[in-house]
């Protein structure tokens, strides 16, 4: 992200309008996404993706075909297709190494990895924003200590403040999405601030404010509406990275506990197992995952090119 | 710029301060360590007199004002757990960390560039959509994941590289043994490569559609398409105009990639064990070998501030446009 | 565009194409089936002159190489091969002299005096006498050095060291506070090393220049990488086969397995149980499993700080903590998450020292039902008897995510209703162990021995003793275990634990699941068996 880049420390380089310029060029956003058969075709299917997802993720009692928690030690680590012991149903995608249902896990582990993912971005962008509009809008010593604040987190490799917070706190499902949230709320401050300073040079909010209009009412009519595009786009991005960080935290033993089903949980718990030939407990989940990141990640395209070409490259 | 530098630096030793309370409020946060330090069967007044030795039994201001009186004159503290200084055991194994790092960037930009052009160039062509839909692979497989997948094929099956460990190149220099660092250097790259993909790729895929949408952009200014339209080779145009100032943004990210990097050596250099300070800190974080985490976390954010610091410098020579203030 | 930036290109370029050329000239460098580092791999080929090297991998580093600061089974593994010991535990569990040719036990059982062998050296090449001896135990207890180890923190405390005397130049005697019958093992435990050279050296230096005693002496340690051992030449006391053994750390057991199978380690440790398969499926490379002595248990915590929780106050009762014992298939766990047909364990003890008499719990569910509801604790309308915590670590042993989550899975369909906290291990689980505040239902495996039921047993040796982490009190067994200090011959003391085991039968703090195995994984060129005790004695090994 241009923006962010350049104000590693905060406002410690200030692009020149000339500079803004440059990046505001709009190239034709209809042309080019119509004229790559990659770009118009994608987005929909991601789109498709994502809902089907979501559908699972709500109807996951519904849909399931076993309890994602039920052992059977016995049958485990059966491949796809297998029948159960009961004979009543399948092992549609094969069962794990306690000889639970991997298809069961899997839907049940979407509820998990996304609301972890959705939860943690939106903590994040709303600490993010807060922060970033109070820096944005107040200036001076506010947005010094906001600003020194956010270089603060970002020189602070985010992976061992996550370990140190999981192992003091504990590992869990809020503290996960805590870590998480913290690790993001720069980005989105950054932005807001941006955006924020932005439009506070702009004439009718100068004329707004200089007739005496709340500073609060000044942030939600004049400057919110603005930054939102850009937000939505970036945090659609983050949704897929927190995806993938909650995946390393399994790995390194500080996901949620164990006996709940995550697709970064299952994707860790397998790795044991790889060698053995059991792929299945590692395809699927790691396929979840993808088509997760990638529905996302190409929304996340598309949604940059139409709503805000200014950030571009992200 | 004189002034300048002074203030970032100020600010870099606010930032570093920061980070040192953080680190030595979260880490303390969870109560007493000294349990860990002690054989299982120890009796309570053992316990005690350990922690006095450890000196836990100090009110917590007290002991952070120790620490920082410390860090002050750049004496973090004895690991407790092997009771060496923690600063040289976080150096020992800087230039592991180091190597596998600057590799990592070095793959994740130099490889990021080419393939960025060539998918902008080739714009809509199956090409580019193969690129693309590989890049977005690249974004969407945990690292862990990767690297068990590289050594199991290429490690394993194929036998084309070795599967773990790491040869030095880095500390043969710092010894001034520069024999040992041309011999170990081919055997260190044949090291270098798998864990130095699982740790890139990531950002290799991120940077090739940096580089592709940048590109983009400037193929459409106006000054390309009148070079284009002067007639000047195609190629003439890509590199000396659209290319040339397509990599201006990118330049930027280099220092964040960097702290980026830092954070997957963790997982990276437990996979590959490679003998860095990413398996240092996880392993003092869960011993509460709190004087080695808290040199890590120094060094780290130093390392990070002070590169970022030099990329916003250079940066303002690559760009007349930007101005310092 | 500044000229600066003109230059800067041409140095990326540069770049760019080094690191194509290296790539390239790199890969088909590498020659097929040996991918291993500068020929380590093929050092252990045997070509006449290379030295014989050993390469075995664990998954963790030594924190240092101070002999009095041994923390860990991994450290001890490689300080058994650098440092010798007054006495030895061989793998069958009889103690036998090594450096001493013999001992003598003092009338009232507290002095133990020692006869060392004529002729020792250390490696530095200083005589090994009595006066080494003497200052290994001093150094060791001296509080000014603070060594949290296995020989300070434990052996002296369950010796009761009172103290040492040098007789003669040969002959050493240890002074302890009581009797104890496990004192010859736990003094077999103590790396001797040498006085002068250990006095010239500060505590730092020590910790990075170890000067041993044993059959193989210190090269050199990367730190997180290895630790190399060369063999000491002519050394009297053990024969070994092998000229050097580096001890390379591989946290990840993937990585491990790869290794092995791809031929650059011999010996590899904690072989997952879902990879034996890929490793006997290998050719080059097979598992070897071994019982082991680590005893696994499920405690039943039965302090009053749980008295307001239902499952507190239900395994308080002792028909509640029989009930359990047949709600849990311990021999099926063993099959399917440990590749292992283990028995189940009826006590506390190992074989061969335990009671032989009891029968170990079967699978009975039905039965643990009927004990259940006649306990008093029927099955109330949701299917559930009773809400219980279970706590366990995670990562610190066999599978144990796994076997704890099937625990629970059994005691819920015994109608138990658990709720599974699994914690960090050394940072949240161990501390509230120490603090006796894992419960009521914990999951914990404490090391055992080969040879002494009393040393089994001294984890329960007081009702407030700091491993009697369920703080059970049996008024007979501690009443039993005070006899244990009055008698001296074994038929005597076998006779008393036999029937403390049989009150822990009837009255079990724990509910009893089986001796871990060990897995290690072993190339087949090396000819090598695993012992029971967790000891790593690469002495034994040699060539095929």
């Amino acid at each position: 992200m241009i923006e962010q880049a350049k104000t590693t420390q905060s406002g410690a380089l200030t692009a020149t309008p000339a500079d803004q310029g440059i990046t505001r060029k709009q190239p034709s956003m209809w042309r080019s996404a119509s004229a790559s058969l990659v770009r118009a075709r994608w987005p929909l299917l991601a789109v498709i993706c994502l809902v089907t997802l979501v559908i699972v993720a709500l109807f996951a009692p519904q849909i399931a075909p076993a309890d994602p928690n039920r052992q059977h030690l016995i049958q485990r680590l059966q491949p796809p297709l297998s029948p159960n012991e009961q004979g009543e149903s399948m092992y549609w995608l094969g069962s794990d190494g306690l000889g639970r249902d991997v298809l069961s896990r899997l839907i049940y582990g979407a509820r998990v990895s996304l609301a972890v993912g959705v939860a943690a971005v939106a903590i994040g962008g709303l600490i993010g924003v807060f922060l970033g509009v109070v820096a944005g809008y107040a200036g001076g010593r506010t947005d010094d200590v906001i600003m020194r604040l956010a270089d603060i987190q970002l020189a602070f490799p985010f992976i061992l403040l996550a370990i140190m917070v999981l192992v003091v706190l504990g590992a869990g499902f809020l503290n996960l999405v805590i870590v998480l949230a913290i690790g993001q709320w720069v980005t989105y401050a950054r932005i807001a601030r941006g955006e924020t300073i932005a439009q506070k040079r702009k004439d009718y909010i100068e004329s707004a404010r200089a007739i005496g209009v709340h500073g609060s009412r000044i942030v939600r009519r004049g400057i919110l509406p603005n930054i939102l595009a850009p937000l939505i786009v970036i945090a659609s991005f983050n949704v897929a990275g927190v995806i993938l960080s909650e995946a390393a935290l399994s790995f390194l033993g500080l996901g949620v506990p164990p006996e709940v089903p995550t697709w970064g949980g299952m994707l860790a718990e397998s790795r044991d197992q790889l060698l053995g030939g059991y792929w299945w407990l590692a395809v699927f989940p790691g396929v979840a995952i993808m088509i997760t990141v990638l529905s996302l990640n190409i929304l996340g395209d598309w949604m940059r090119d139409f709503l805000d070409p200014r950030l571009r490259g992200r | 710029m004189t002034t300048y530098l002074v203030r970032r630096l100020l600010q870099t030793i606010v930032v570093i301060f920061g980070v040192t309370i953080l680190s030595f409020f979260a880490l303390h946060l969870a109560g007493d360590p000294t349990y860990l330090y002690v054989s299982e069967r120890a009796t309570d007044e053992e316990v005690a007199e350990t922690r006095a030795k450890l000196g836990f039994d100090k009110p917590l201001h007290e002991q952070y004002f120790s620490y920082v009186v410390g860090l002050a004159t750049l004496d973090l503290g004895n690991s407790l757990r092997s009771r060496t200084p923690a600063f040289e055991l976080v150096m020992e194994r800087m230039p592991a960390t180091l190597e596998l790092t600057i590799f990592a960037i070095l793959f994740a930009t130099l490889l990021a560039i080419p393939i960025g052009i060539l998918s902008a160039t080739r714009r809509g062509t199956p090409l580019d959509g193969g690129i693309m839909l590989f890049a977005m692979f690249g974004q969407s497989m945990p690292s862990f994941w990767l690297g068990i997948m590289l050594i199991l094929v290429v490690g394993l099956w194929l036998r084309w590289l070795p599967i773990s460990g790491q040869v030095p190149i880095i500390q043969p220099l710092l010894d001034g043994d520069f024999q040992t660092a041309i011999t170990n250097f081919p055997d260190a790259i044949r090291h270098l490569i798998l864990p130095g993909i699982t740790l890139g790729v990531f950002s290799l895929a991120r940077n090739a559609r940096l580089v592709r949408s940048s590109m983009l952009e400037v193929l459409n200014q106006d000054y390309v398409t009148t070079a284009k339209a002067k007639g000047l080779a195609r190629h003439t145009v890509i590199m000396r105009h659209a290319f040339r100032n397509s990599l201006i943004p990118f330049v930027t990210i280099i220092g964040l990639e960097f702290g980026f990097l830092l954070s997957g050596v963790v997982v990276t250099e437990t996979v590959f064990s490679w003998p860095g300070v990413g398996r240092l800190v996880f392993n003092a974080i869960n011993q509460r070998d709190i004087p080695v985490v808290q040199a890590a976390v120094v060094m780290f954010s130093l390392l990070f501030v002070l590169l970022n610091l030099i990329v916003d410098v250079v940066y303002t020579r690559l760009d007349p446009r930007i101005r310092l203030s | 565009m500044s000229k600066l930036s003109r230059r800067g290109w041409v140095s990326l370029a540069l770049l760019l194409v080094l690191l194509v050329s290296t790539a390239c000239t790199a890969m088909p460098a590498a020659p097929a089936g040996d991918s291993g580092a500068a020929g380590e791999a093929a050092a252990t080929e045997a070509a006449s002159g290379e030295p014989q090297r050993l390469v075995v991998a664990q998954s963790v580093d030594v924190q240092g190489l101070e002999p009095s600061n041994v923390n860990s089974r991994a450290e001890s593994n490689i300080f058994t091969h650098m440092y010798a010991t007054l006495y030895e535990i061989t793998e069958s569990g009889a103690i036998e002299p090594y450096l001493a040719e013999s001992y003598t036990l003092s009338e009232d059982g507290k002095e133990m005096t020692f006869k060392l062998r004529e002729g020792l050296v250390c490696h530095d090449g200083e005589a090994l006498t009595a006066e080494d001896v003497a200052y290994t135990f001093e150094r060791a207890a001296d509080d000014a050095n603070a060594f949290t180890g296995n020989t300070a923190g434990f052996v002296l405390d369950a010796l009761d060291y009172q103290g040492v005397r040098v007789d003669s130049d040969l002959e050493v005697t240890i002074l302890m506070g009581r009797y104890s019958s496990p004192a010859l093992g736990l003094i077999s435990e103590a790396f001797i090393h040498c006085k002068d050279s250990y006095e010239a050296m500060s505590l730092e230096d020590a910790a990075a220049n170890p000067i041993g005693s044993g059959p193989y002496r210190f090269v050199e340690w990367v730190k997180d990488d290895y630790v190399l051992l060369e063999k000491v030449p002519d050394y009297g006391l053990k024969d070994v086969a092998y000229d050097e053994i580096q001890w390379k750390v591989i946290p990840e057991a993937s990585t491990r397995t790869a290794e092995l199978i791809a031929g650059n380690v011999d010996v590899i440790t904690n072989v997952p149980p879902d990879q034996h398969a890929a490793i006997d499926g290998s050719g080059e490379a097979s598992v070897n499993g071994v019982a082991g002595t680590r005893r696994m248990y499920v405690g039943f915590n039965q302090r009053d700080i749980y008295d307001d929780t239902e499952g507190g106050r239900a395994i308080k009762d002792p028909a509640v903590r029989v009930a359990l014992q047949y709600a849990v298939d311990v021999p099926t766990i063993c099959q399917t998450l440990l590749s292992f047909d283990c028995e189940r364990a009826s006590s506390m003890v190992n074989k061969p020292n335990d009671n032989a008499n009891l029968e170990p719990y079967p699978y009975d569910p039905v039965k643990a039902g009927e004990l259940l509801d006649a306990a008093g604790y029927p099955l109330k309308d949701d299917g559930t008897r009773f809400d219980i915590t279970f706590m366990a670590g995670r990562g610190r042993y066999l599978n144990d995510v796994a076997v704890v989550q099937a625990i629970a899975q059994y005691l819920t369909d015994a109608g138990v209703n658990v709720d599974l906290q699994i914690m960090d291990w050394g940072s949240e689980f161990v501390p509230a162990l120490r603090l006796h505040e894992v419960g009521p239902l914990y999951f914990v495996g404490t090391g055992g021995s080969t040879w002494s039921a009393v040393y089994d047993m001294s984890d329960l040796s007081a009702p407030d003793a700091a491993t009697n982490y369920t703080e059970w009190n049996n008024q007979e067994w501690f009443d039993l275990w005070a006899q244990l200090g009055e008698v001296r011959d074994a038929a005597a003391e076998k006779e008393i634990t036999d029937k403390m085991l049989e009150v822990m039968y009837n009255d079990p703090p724990w509910l009893f699941l089986y001796f871990q195995p060990d897995f290690y994984g072993v190339a087949s060129d090396v000819d090598w068996q695993p012992r029971r005790d967790e000891i790593i004695d690469l002495t034994t090994a040699s060539p095929k």
